[in-house]
């Protein structure tokens, strides 16, 4: 284990933000930008050499990067404005003939997104492309899903502190369900309510209606760039560092977590974000898989075609648990090994997490 | 301070120019005419590529020059490329020349192209992949690689390459405002991208204050936030005809053959996928932050 490496809670709620951080962002004043992009490369710089030292933030300040919020001047919207006709009547029909759960359901989800720390504009939208209304009816689908068909039993929500947070999990079952149910999750039962938002595959975006689900839910592509700036902006992240090699994992792999991607380290060190482990328990059996026929997901363009035995996720109780944060401090750019050990560290805390989840349940679909 | 502007009849132009006239001497340079222009204003009617420039160079001798006299419709593509390319390589070899102190030139944020992967805010290290997909306007990357190698090229000259989204406004004539013209906007069945606007009054705010600054760079420029394509046809009081992906560059084409489509089929990809960029370098450059609403400029582009 790294000897500078320190995982421990941080206090609950404590601001994230260092020293050096707000030094650098005071002299923004005009002329001392002079340069924009073009000095940046020297700006930069690289830190010496020397291993586990703690170094600034590189580049700039986590200024936001989107204009900062202004009192709106705008006269309200009137309804043909804020959405589409078809849209606009199922809504009202929903509210008026709705089933009574499903408008109780609707109502908490509501509740829940006007109480996460989130940054809406007049038509609903946040910096990232979230959307109030478009992630109440995703979230609604999930939430039936999570109370109703994995029956969701989560725990250890209180470990997750205010600001920037980068939650890294196992990942499995075929489709991402297990973003989706840890992200209903933060917003059910998060206290207060966060918003976990997804690094999505960079193929979902070409895909029609899944790629704006995803979007107007919260989450984004999964490039560092927008790992970044949502973490630099005090969001919280959901990772999958097993990725597509844990995703379509075959059914005799399951609960064997495939090797580690090293760039959530990378960014979580740049950014001095801590890391909470999250154990999901179920989603390894959701929909058991021969392996992946390669030669059909190369000619669709998919990261991998999974061979599933069940058309649809089989009714597996879910068991999430979220861990204490772990503090990692060091070098972004170190070298490989030195970030592996990192990156262990948290797979084996995930291993961990997911060994005693695995022994306090009663079964599959218990 | 002698400020010549290139393209100052444009919509844009006009209201920089305006703008740079209370503090400044403008001369301006066009092809076209402006008809009730500022009697101050000094219009010199010439194409960039011609004889005539060199000499106007010679009698003004400006300090400063901003270049917005770029070709941004598509219907000629020839012209588009030879004035962009060859007028802006012409243009700052003449800067250059004449120890003109400071060089402006508007880009656009397209050239960083829509692409599925594509970060939500790009900066200006994002590599420009525009014609990947859309290889008609690989000459505005071309504009701006010209003018980034001029940035380097000359470090004694103060060169900012400005980047902005779409400008909306009455008189803006972005190929965006044109599109949200509309009466019904062909979009992508199951595609909605965020999109970024600005305020045409705003973009010459953040051009004029760039003109008075001295920052050396390249600079996204960017609105008051972003908003959904679909949203953003309904405030701008249009309709979205939604098609799946092939109908709709078919339409799209045979509409822009037709002259009643603002851009080809290739432009697609930017009702499919985002192309919204991070203005951080710019605001923290000059303090500028967008004064008009989104929803109040998006409404004004019906006039």
């Amino acid at each position: 284990m790294a000897a500078n490496t320190k995982a421990s809670s941080g206090p609950a709620g404590a601001p994230l933000v260092v020293k050096e951080d707000e030094e650098q962002e005071t002299p923004a004043a005009p002329g001392t930008g002079a340069g924009g992009a073009d000095n940046r490369g020297s700006e930069r710089g690289r830190p010496s050499g020397r291993r586990g030292r703690t170094i600034a933030l590189p580049r700039r300040a986590p200024a936001s990067p989107m204009a900062p919020p202004r009192p709106s001047r705008t006269a309200a919207l009137r309804p043909e404005e804020t959405a589409g006709l078809p849209e606009r009547l199922i809504g009202l029909a929903f509210d008026a003939f709705g089933p009574s759960y499903l408008r109780d359901l609707a109502r908490e989800i509501d509740e829940a997104i006007a109480r996460a720390p989130l940054e809406l504009n007049a038509l609903g939208y946040d910096p990232w492309g979230f959307q109030r209304d478009a992630a109440r009816r995703c979230f609604l689908a999930t939430a039936l899903l999570y109370r109703w068909w994995f029956r969701v039993e989560a725990r250890g929500l209180e470990h997750l502190p205010a600001g920037r947070l980068l939650l890294i999990g196992n990942h499995a079952g075929q489709i991402a369900l297990d973003a989706a149910m840890i992200a209903t999750a933060g917003l059910l039962e998060g206290n207060p309510p966060r918003l976990i938002r997804g690094m999505g595959e960079y193929w979902l975006p070409r895909l029609p209606w899944i790629g704006t689900l995803m979007v107007r839910s919260g989450s984004v592509v999964g490039t560092p760039k927008n790992c970044v700036d949502l973490l630099e902006h005090g969001e919280a992240v959901v990772a999958f560092p097993e990725g597509v090699r844990g995703m379509n994992k075959s059914w005799s792999e399951r609960y064997q977590l495939q090797q580690f991607g090293r760039g959530f380290m990378r960014l979580a060190l740049r950014t001095r974000t801590p890391i909470i482990p999250v154990a999901t328990v179920g989603s390894e059996e959701q929909a058991p898989s021969l392996g992946s026929f390669e030669p059909l997901a190369k000619l669709l363009g998919m990261p991998a075609f999974p061979l599933v035995l069940t058309p649809i996720p089989l009714p597996v109780k879910y068991h999430i648990e979220f861990g204490e944060p772990m503090w990692f401090e060091g070098d972004p750019d170190d070298e490989d090994r030195v970030i592996e050990e990192k990156t262990e560290e948290v797979k084996e805390r995930i291993a961990e997490m997911l060994a005693s989840g695995l022994e306090r349940r009663a079964g599959i679909f218990f | 301070m002698k400020v010549l502007i290139t393209g100052v009849a444009g919509a844009i132009g006009r209201l920089v120019a305006r703008r740079l006239l209370e503090k400044h001497e403008v001369v301006g340079l066009d092809t076209a005419v402006w008809p009730g222009r500022p009697r101050e204003l000094t219009l010199h009617r010439v194409d960039l590529r011609k004889k005539g420039t060199d000499d106007i160079f010679r009698r003004e001798r400006p300090d400063t020059v901003l270049h917005l006299g770029s070709v941004r419709h598509t219907f000629d593509e020839t012209l588009r490329h030879d004035v962009n390319v060859v007028g802006t390589k012409k243009l700052l070899d003449l800067c250059a020349a004449h120890e003109v102190r400071r060089v402006i030139v508007l880009s656009s944020s397209y050239v960083y192209g829509a692409l599925p992967e594509n970060p939500f805010y790009m900066d200006e290290d994002t590599p420009l992949s525009v014609s990947r997909h859309y290889p008609d306007i690989r000459d505005l990357a071309e504009l701006d690689g010209l003018a980034t190698t001029f940035l380097w090229r000359y470090p004694e000259i103060a060169t900012s390459i400005l980047r902005p989204v779409s400008a909306l406004g009455r008189r803006a004539h972005s190929t965006m405002a044109g599109y949200l013209r509309l009466d019904f906007s062909p979009v992508v069945t199951g595609f909605d991208p965020m999109l970024q606007f600005i305020d045409e009054d705003d973009l010459a705010r953040a051009i004029a204050l760039c003109v008075e600054g001295n920052q050396r760079g390249i600079f996204n420029i960017v609105g008051p936030g972003a908003l959904s394509l679909r949203s953003g046809i309904r405030l701008a009081g249009g309709t979205a005809l939604s098609l799946p992906d092939p109908l709709c560059r078919a339409l799209v084409g045979t509409l822009f053959s037709l002259g009643l489509a603002p851009a080809p089929s290739d432009a697609v990809d930017f009702l499919k996928y985002p192309c919204t960029i991070d203005g951080r370098a710019f605001r923290e450059a000059t303090g500028f932050t967008a004064e008009h609403d989104l929803v109040q400029s998006l409404r004004s582009v019906r006039g």
